[in-house]
């Protein structure tokens, strides 16, 4: 049976009927219309679906939308603000780090709550921040790129 | 980088890609994301059996169910057997067709049976649950040896011994050679069932109208071959399908060259309704829909004193799964390019087989039967050379093709560039060959090891390939902005084919790259055109772009001299200016020539009314439709570091040196890119990734990511070095030719090839696992 429960995405306030098995990622796209974060296997496996809830990087399949009332979600259309990309997005495209693009979106949140967290982070700390965050084109290389240059350009 | 190729503005240089900040901030033109109001969404029901016949089927509570609209069951679906795969006529003689949308006899685990379409995706799928199927089970075989046995159970009929097809190619008399040799070396290699792993799952949506017609969107490499397969299995004329081309999809790498289940069911489900049908596939379906055919190869190599290749006899088995699809061909393609030509060899026999099981249905994957011909002809170079004392490096480089030498494949042609020794040098220098260490002799737990792996002839595209189409073409519009729309039906799959393709008609055009834009295409509106695959799309498609620009170009020039009173020979375009040459006063801007060539006949002038030229009136437009000139090799080099740990047996890739002739390079940063990528597809075949099936259910065990392992950022070396040789191929755009796919083919044996020399244990079964090591090393 369906309920209604209030979450807040992106700064706004949604007031929304879900299941209790809906996932969050179910409701962005499906209700919400918010396609920017990416069902690639919705087993939690590969990433491509990665929002930040409370500033975490969250496999958004794997959380049920019901959890999330009371804690901010941010996804990736809520990281441009005034037309300004965030310092990850402008540095995956500068980085050449962008091929079909699907992972995109999920890698670039879970690094942004690296960047949060630790302003200047080693290559083995990238590596690590995004190994939840499958890419099937790029072999990783330009994606570590774009977030050391991301943190570079926000120092 | 070498470079010899004639000098470009735009070409060489990294840009933008076009598409990325649409995927940075969201990505909106995925088919994942295509709706359509009305639109209903459908589910598959699949068997759980591997090999049964359907007795009975009652799906009158599923129809019943509130919100669903349309069950098809297999006696609504037209029984006409083709074969899927999308790069040939549906027909084609050297495939096989023996594939049915839905049938009453289920060949594999997770066969479609039945399908459903209602409001919600998870109506339908309640709705599955609650249709009756009654399976009478047969006997079933996963294994190609024991489906070749006699008694073995028929999985089609006709195909004798389960075996789908049997190609045998020979050169000289292979028998009489190995008499010669003086050294004969024989070895058993084995590869695995890998997956692409696309990201964006296949999906369609497919919407009918009152007249029958069919619009289909969907997440594919090949816009014709999807219309042409959906057209047949529906028994309809082809213009009444129209396929959207998608404006990039996430993800293909081979994986989405053949028509699936999907799109034939959502079409028929969409005339049975009169309303959008969208289907997309869970993780678990994209893992049992396509692979990479697992081959066995039994090589025997004849080898004279002095290094030299003698003699060669070879025999392929590949499983194919429940039908032929990809595997009719792909055992054609490992024949010739993984082993028969991939060094001169005059005297040779090779004999493949494709063979029937009740295995999941294989696909199409980047290498496309490379790889497994690879992994075997590499291995066996470095096991000869270990056993006889030779260089590697040096033994490739003498039994090598050499620029200039007839084409191995088509002999009417000359390999007229090909610098495949460059590759090998130069890359064996950036790697430190000469440093490098006889096999296992590092001291310590941890031992590293150097090795190569090579693909010296490939393809761009099919030029030359029985049955196989090889098209392709382009619109180029220009705008009276001073800017150009290119249309192709080539779908970009993430690897920047809408980059490459915009550089190359900018440079034709005189354009910066930012100033083309690559713009909508359908069926209904574009030339025909092969899918993007075989490596083909900037060798093939970028001569008929380069070819629509060109006469684009002539066009804008003929309009421009009139106004100018110059001979359009005498022109050049640069800088978004049309130039009389030597006379840079002479000039007029792109912008007033394309609007002056669509402007009204008369314009009003001060003066009154004026006529102009009518002569000049019209769109500055080109055309291309065409096959390209031929089909020349690249040669491709790989080097890899690792580091092994003889306690656990766990591999480490230390450093990845990779060399390849591409002819010219075009997008410095999308060529890296496909490098990067190609080796992490390439290291998870060589170490970890294993589509496994329980071996008596035939039910698929790896079919997430939580099971089926691919390299994550943290195993992935730390950096890939590529070194692009620029030959400057006579017959490409610009002097290009192809990359892609031996990206994806040279890892695996680099990387066997550097284990041995870590720790002297040779592994002839991929993926080679810890415990592969360790039993290698007697420490299991």
């Amino acid at each position: 049976m369906k309920q209604l429960i209030s979450i807040e995405i992106n700064g706004e306030v949604h007031e929304l009927a879900v299941a209790p098995q809906d996932s969050l990622l179910h409701v962005l796209r499906e209700e919400l219309g918010l396609i920017g974060t990416k069902k690639g296997c919705d087993t939690g496996g590969c990433g491509c679906c990665t929002v930040q809830i409370d500033g975490r990087a969250v496999y958004s399949c794997m959380t049920y939308a019901m959890s999330v009332q009371g804690k901010p979600v941010v996804t990736i259309e809520g990281i441009t603000e005034n037309g300004q990309l965030d310092p990850l997005q402008q540095a995956f495209i500068d980085a050449g780090a962008v091929q079909c693009g699907y992972c995109t979106c999920g890698t670039i949140m879970a690094a942004r709550e690296l960047l949060a967290t630790v302003p200047d982070p080693d290559e083995s700390q990238i590596r690590h921040a995004i190994a939840g965050n499958l890419c099937r084109c790029t072999g990783y290389q330009k994606i570590v790129d774009a977030i050391k240059l991301a943190a570079a350009n926000s120092a | 980088m070498t470079s010899s190729t004639t000098s470009t503005t735009v070409l060489g240089k990294s840009v933008q890609r076009p598409d990325a900040l649409d995927k940075v901030t969201g990505g909106k033109h995925y088919p994942v994301n295509v709706t359509l109001p009305g639109m209903l969404h459908a589910k598959l029901l699949r068997s759980p059996y591997p090999h049964a016949r359907i007795t009975g089927i009652d799906a009158s509570a599923a129809a019943k169910l509130p919100g669903v609209k349309a069950v098809l069951l297999p006696q609504d679906v037209p029984q006409r057997k083709y074969c899927p795969v999308y790069f040939v006529p549906t027909l084609a003689p050297s495939m096989v067709q023996d594939m049915l949308i839905m049938s009453d006899t289920v060949r594999y685990a997770g066969q479609p049976v039945a399908a459903v379409a209602a409001t919600t995706a998870a109506i339908a799928e309640q709705a599955l649950e609650l249709i009756e199927v009654d399976y009478e089970e047969l006997p079933a075989v996963f294994d190609a040896d024991a489906a070749m046995a006699e008694g073995a159970p028929q999985i089609h009929e006709g195909a004798e011994n389960n075996i789908a097809v049997n190609p045998v190619v020979a050169f000289g008399d292979a028998e009489a050679a190995f008499e010669k040799a003086d050294h004969i070396f024989e070895g058993v290699y084995e590869t695995q069932r890998v997956h692409t792993c696309y990201m964006e799952p296949r999906v369609c949506v497919v919407d009918s109208d009152t007249g029958g017609n069919l619009t289909v969107h969907s997440s594919m490499q090949h816009l014709f071959g999807l219309r042409e397969k959906l057209a047949f299995v529906l028994g309809m004329p082809e213009s009444k399908v129209r396929v959207i081309k998608p404006a990039y999809i996430g993800g293909g790498f081979g994986g989405k060259l053949d028509i699936g289940y999907i799109e034939p069911v959502a079409a028929l489900l969409s005339l049975k309704t009169g309303r959008p049908v969208r289907i997309e596939q869970t993780r678990y379906e994209d893992f049992i829909s396509t692979t990479r055919n697992p081959i066995r190869v039994y090589l025997k190599t004849g080898i004279s004193k002095d290094g030299r290749f003698v003699a060669r006899y070879a025999e392929s088995t590949l499983d194919c799964g429940a039908h032929a699809t990809h595997g009719a061909e792909v055992i054609n393609v490992h024949g010739m390019f993984g082993i028969l030509l991939t060094y001169p060899c005059p005297d040779q026999h090779w004999e493949g087989k494709t063979v029937y099981t009740n295995n999941m249905i294989g696909g199409g994957y980047r290498g496309y039967g490379s790889p497994q011909g690879a992994f075997a002809v590499e291995s066996q170079i470095d096991e000869i050379c270990e056993e006889l004392g030779f260089d590697p490096v040096e033994f490739r480089l003498k039994n090598s093709y050499h620029q200039g030498d007839p084409h191995p494949f088509n002999p009417q042609a000359k390999l007229d560039s090909y610098r495949f020794q460059d590759c090998l040098t130069q890359a064996a220098e950036r790697i430190g060959w000469s440093s490098r260490k006889a096999a296992g002799s590092d001291q310590g737990v941890k031992k590293r090891g150097i090795g190569l792996g090579c693909q010296p002839i490939w393809v761009s595209g099919c030029v030359g390939f029985p049955d196989i189409y090889e098209h392709s073409g382009a619109i180029v519009k220009l705008n009276r902005d001073g800017t150009a729309d290119l249309s192709t039906a080539a779908v970009d799959l993430g690897s920047g084919q809408i980059t490459t393709l915009c550089m190359i008609a900018a440079e034709e055009l005189g354009l910066e790259a930012d100033q083309v834009r690559m713009t909508y295409a359908d069926t209904d509106t574009v030339p025909f055109d092969a899918p993007s695959h075989a490596s083909r799309v900037t060798y093939s498609s970028g001569n008929a772009v380069k070819a629509a620009a060109g006469q684009a170009r002539q066009r804008l020039l003929e309009v421009a001299g009139g106004l100018l009173e110059a001979s359009p020979d005498d022109l050049e375009v640069c800088e978004g200016m049309v130039r009389v040459k030597g006379s840079p006063d002479s000039q007029i801007s792109v912008v007033d020539v394309v609007t002056r060539a669509e402007s009204p006949f008369v314009v009003m002038t001060e003066e009154g009314p004026q006529p102009t030229n009518l002569e000049e009136k019209g769109t500055i437009i080109g055309l291309s439709s065409m096959a390209p000139p031929a089909n020349p090799s690249p040669a491709t080099v790989e080097f890899v570091e690792v580091e092994v740990d003889t306690e656990t047996g766990q591999v480490k890739i230390l450093r990845v040196v990779f060399a390849h002739d591409l002819g010219k390079l075009i997008h410095p940063a999308g060529a890296e890119g496909q490098v990067e990528g190609g080796f992490q597809q390439g290291m998870g075949y060589a170490l970890m990734e294993n589509l496994l099936f329980d071996p008596d259910s035939g039910a698929c065990l790896s079919s997430d990511f939580l099971d089926y392992k691919m390299p994550t950022a943290v195993e992935m070396p730390p950096k890939i070095e590529s070194i692009f040789i620029e030959s400057n191929e006579p017959t490409g755009p610009f002097g290009a030719k192809s990359l892609s796919e031996p990206c994806v083919t040279v890892p695996a044996p680099a990387i066997a090839n550097a284990i041995y020399n870590a720790v002297g244990v040779r592994v002839r079964e991929l993926p080679i696992t810890p415990e592969k090591i360790l039993a290698g090393l007697g420490k299991l």
